[in-house]
């Protein structure tokens, strides 16, 4: 055991700060941190600039933009990146899709798609729910039937987060109807622009537009864009599932959000003129999410929670539970900071990317409401929280009933 | 104490529940998020009688308590339908207090006479802040920044609070509240810029601080009874889900890890049914105390946050859809948590007095 860096390690540290905070643009930076939502554009700007530096993919093989770093330095370039308020690298790229073609893929995929893919060339999206299959993505219903060298699509991808952006999309599809639930499900990807396909949106109840319902309509896919085997697409997909878990434990991000949430506190007054930062019901409330948030930190630092050997630690499904619901107090820490501004909105659309500040009542309290009650979804994606917990009732107490 | 709802209740409820299917709520480009105001259903509501439902028949109303507002107000919660009920409420029972007679109109549904307290930066405090007045003779004359107003863009007056900058004709102190009426507010933004603006003076000094603690306990009683309906359409909806939605081959009730969250949900239900109850029938007796509204509200916020975020929880990610019930519901308590106050600020005002008592009656 042993607590501090070492001096590589800080020389590392260093580095990476110095980087994310000098070569990511200011202004896309100054947007994230204020919670403002980036267009595609900024996303792509910015994840190239991450990559021509080599730091979009550097857990990926070496061969592919990886740069074989140790956890702790990826925890380092996590961290700071999201400290500095460096927009997020597309997960559904850096993260899901990416890591499953450069295990599984073959070596024309890896070729074609994984520098395309580090770059935000293409921008994926994840097609794994279904209407009737959400908790139960096993029962999936989407079908890919074998014609010559195509495989034919049929059936429809509900939740698609940002299908509105994406040039391909990774699906699970079904391939043998007649083999157990889990046994006839391949890995698929399909290009957006392929005739059959339409992306209809959902609106959420934050008013926003992320997420879609993706309709396949004798979609012709070229066979070579299997991935893997025929039939192994669940073990694919529980690998990916695994990353995107670890994933969202995004403590960097929440920290730097705690500490704005400080700031505003510390600017809105009470009844006395007082600053509601001293009031000691809601400072009590930032000192508890401040020890709870260092206790996930040091969880992260204990336990990556990455797919290793093509498997999915059950340590990324702590990780999981653990963040969202720190995530979701912290956003609802900022509605109470907000306090009566908490009642008028600021739409995302309408905003049209600015951050307001200075207005009379600031974008931050006006954004405060839409994104506390849009971030209840992440205890419902990435596998709900109530899966996860049945993943370590199952997996690591062994407790099956 | 007695719980039950007579007949003349029900009846209300029934005319309360029809309208409210009748309006029902319209399709919204901002998702769960506030609406303007709605002048078809203002009007409704008018005709039901909701606007007057508890002023003096004079002012063209009906005379009736706080029960009678908590009982048609659950039945706007339970529509889910967002209104100015509370704050028209909350301005009426200013107007009332003052024996003005703008009060009619308001009642009428001719005019829409909103409150301005909020303060934009300045947590919630009855006794307003940054606003300040100058009297002048019958008037005052005000400066400062209102907000937010929320539909205050639709008043056609506003009910203003303010504290006196100057020893001014009629012989009031500096520092002391007053309450102006102002015609025709311009809301901008939801925020009202005072520079200037001039009213009528409704009420001052205690008199005003009294007027006020009364007219928020009567809003509370709205408040109450909206997140008491909210809460039981969620708590109904979620169970009807369980019920419905198959994964893995069965209803998802067949999921104890469930079933006893939805148990956990209708733990809470009853508490605030309980306590929004109690809050209604002790205003209606005409007991006002802050205290008292302030326990109330704490476990309205406790209660009313705990199911609205379960049931968006166990509906997955439906949930979480503008097309769907279920979140408009939930955002609807998030609101009803920080209007006039948040759990925070309240409780922090009672824990400023514990030491003072030993325990908290509740039959007197
Ligand atoms: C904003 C958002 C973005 C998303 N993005 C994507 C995306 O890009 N791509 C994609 O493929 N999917 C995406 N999803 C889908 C997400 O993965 C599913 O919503 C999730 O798997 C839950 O499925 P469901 O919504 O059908 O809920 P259901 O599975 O119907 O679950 C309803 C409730 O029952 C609980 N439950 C279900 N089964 C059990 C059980 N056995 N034991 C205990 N509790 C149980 C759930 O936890 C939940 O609380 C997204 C979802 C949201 C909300």
């Amino acid at each position: 055991m042993q607590r501090s860096l070492s001096a590589e390690d800080a020389r590392f540290q260093a580095e990476m700060r110095e980087f994310m905070t000098t070569q990511v643009p200011q202004e896309l930076r100054d947007k994230v941190t204020a919670g403002v939502e980036l267009t595609k554009e900024e996303f792509v700007r910015s994840q190239r600039i991450l990559n021509a530096a080599g730091y979009a993919v550097p857990h990926w093989p070496a061969e592919w933009g990886g740069r074989d770093w140790t956890p702790r330095q990826l925890h380092i370039w996590q961290s700071e990146m999201q400290s500095a308020g460096v927009p997020a690298l597309l997960p559904f790229n850096v993260s899901m899709v990416g890591p499953v073609i450069a295990t599984f893929g073959s070596e024309e995929q890896k070729e074609r798609f994984l520098p395309a893919t580090a770059n935000l060339d293409i921008w994926w999206c994840q097609g794994f729910s279904e209407p009737d299959a959400g908790s139960d993505l096993a029962s999936l219903r989407t079908t890919a039937v074998r014609d010559g060298d195509e495989w034919v699509v049929n059936g429809q991808k509900t939740w698609t987060t940002m299908a509105q952006h994406a040039d391909w999309i990774f699906a699970l599809v079904r391939t043998d109807p007649s083999a157990k639930k889990q046994e006839g499900i391949s890995f698929l990807l399909i290009d957006m622009t392929s005739p059959g396909v339409e992306v209809r949106p959902i609106q959420l109840l934050d008013g926003g537009h992320e997420v879609n319902e993706v309709f396949f309509t004798d979609v012709r896919v070229p066979a070579e864009n299997l991935v893997g085997e025929e039939n192994r697409g669940w073990d694919y997909a529980k690998f990916l599932l695994g990353n995107e878990r670890s994933g969202i434990a995004a403590v960097g991000a929440l920290k730097r959000h705690l500490a704005r949430i400080k700031s505003y506190a510390a600017r809105v007054t009470d009844e006395n003129g007082e600053s509601v930062l001293g009031h000691p019901l809601v400072a009590a409330r930032v000192a508890e999410l401040e020890a709870e948030l260092m206790a996930l930190e040091v969880t992260v630092l204990r336990v990556a929670g990455h797919s290793h050997d093509g498997k999915p630690d059950p340590a990324s499904s702590i990780l999981k539970i653990r963040a969202t619901q720190l995530q979701q107090d912290v956003l609802e820490l900022a509605v109470d900071v907000a306090g009566s501004m908490s009642l008028v909105w600021l739409i995302e659309d309408d905003a049209a990317g600015e951050i307001e500040e200075d207005a009379v009542i600031p974008g931050w309290a006006r954004r405060s409401t839409p994104t506390y009650l849009n971030f209840r979804k992440a205890s419902i994606y990435g596998g709900s929280n109530e899966v996860q917990r049945q993943i370590i009732a199952g997996s690591v107490l062994g407790l099956k009933g | 104490m007695d719980f039950t709802l007579d007949s003349e209740h029900k009846a209300l409820a029934d005319a309360v529940r029809e309208m409210a299917s009748r309006r029902g709520a319209r399709p919204s480009a901002n998702g769960a998020g506030p609406r303007p105001h709605d002048p078809d259903l203002w009007s409704a509501m008018a005709e039901t009688g909701l606007l007057g439902l508890p002023f003096r028949e004079e002012a063209g109303g009906f005379g009736a308590s706080a029960v009678e507002v908590f009982v048609a107000a659950r039945e706007l919660g339970r529509a889910g339908l967002q209104s100015a009920y509370a704050d028209a409420l909350l301005a009426g029972s200013v107007l009332a207090d003052a024996g003005d007679d703008l009060l009619g109109s308001a009642v009428a549904g001719e005019a829409l006479v909103l409150p301005a307290l909020a303060e934009p930066m300045r947590a919630f405090a009855p006794v307003p802040g940054g606003v300040t007045a100058t009297i002048t003779g019958e008037g005052a004359v005000l400066s400062g920044t209102k907000g937010p107003v929320p539909t205050g863009a639709a008043a056609t007056h506003a009910v203003v609070t303010a504290r006196i900058d100057e020893e001014g004709a009629g012989g009031s102190t500096s520092g002391e509240t007053v309450l102006v009426l102002l015609d025709g507010p311009r809301v901008e933004n939801d925020v009202m810029v005072l520079d200037g603006a001039s009213g009528r003076i409704l009420l001052r000094g205690a008199d005003a601080d009294r007027a006020l603690v009364d007219a928020l306990a009567h809003a509370s009683v709205v408040l109450a009874g909206q997140a008491l309906g909210a809460m039981e359409s969620a708590m109904t909806m979620t169970s009807d889900y369980l019920r419905t939605r198959k994964q893995f081959g069965v209803p998802l009730a067949a999921f104890q890890a469930l079933t006893h969250r939805a148990a956990d949900m209708y733990v809470s239900l009853e508490l605030a049914r309980s306590t929004a109850m109690y809050l209604a029938m002790s205003v209606a007796e005409g007991d006002t105390d802050p205290a008292l509204v302030g326990r109330c509200r704490v476990v309205l916020a406790r209660t009313g946050r705990h199911i609205g975020q379960e049931a968006i929880q166990l509906h997955g990610g439906i949930g979480v859809t503008a097309e769907y019930a279920v979140g408009h519901l939930t955002a609807m308590l998030t609101a009803i948590e920080r209007t006039y106050g948040d759990p925070r600020q309240l409780l922090g005002r009672l824990a400023a007095d514990v030491a003072d008592y030993d325990t908290v009656g509740v039959l007197t």
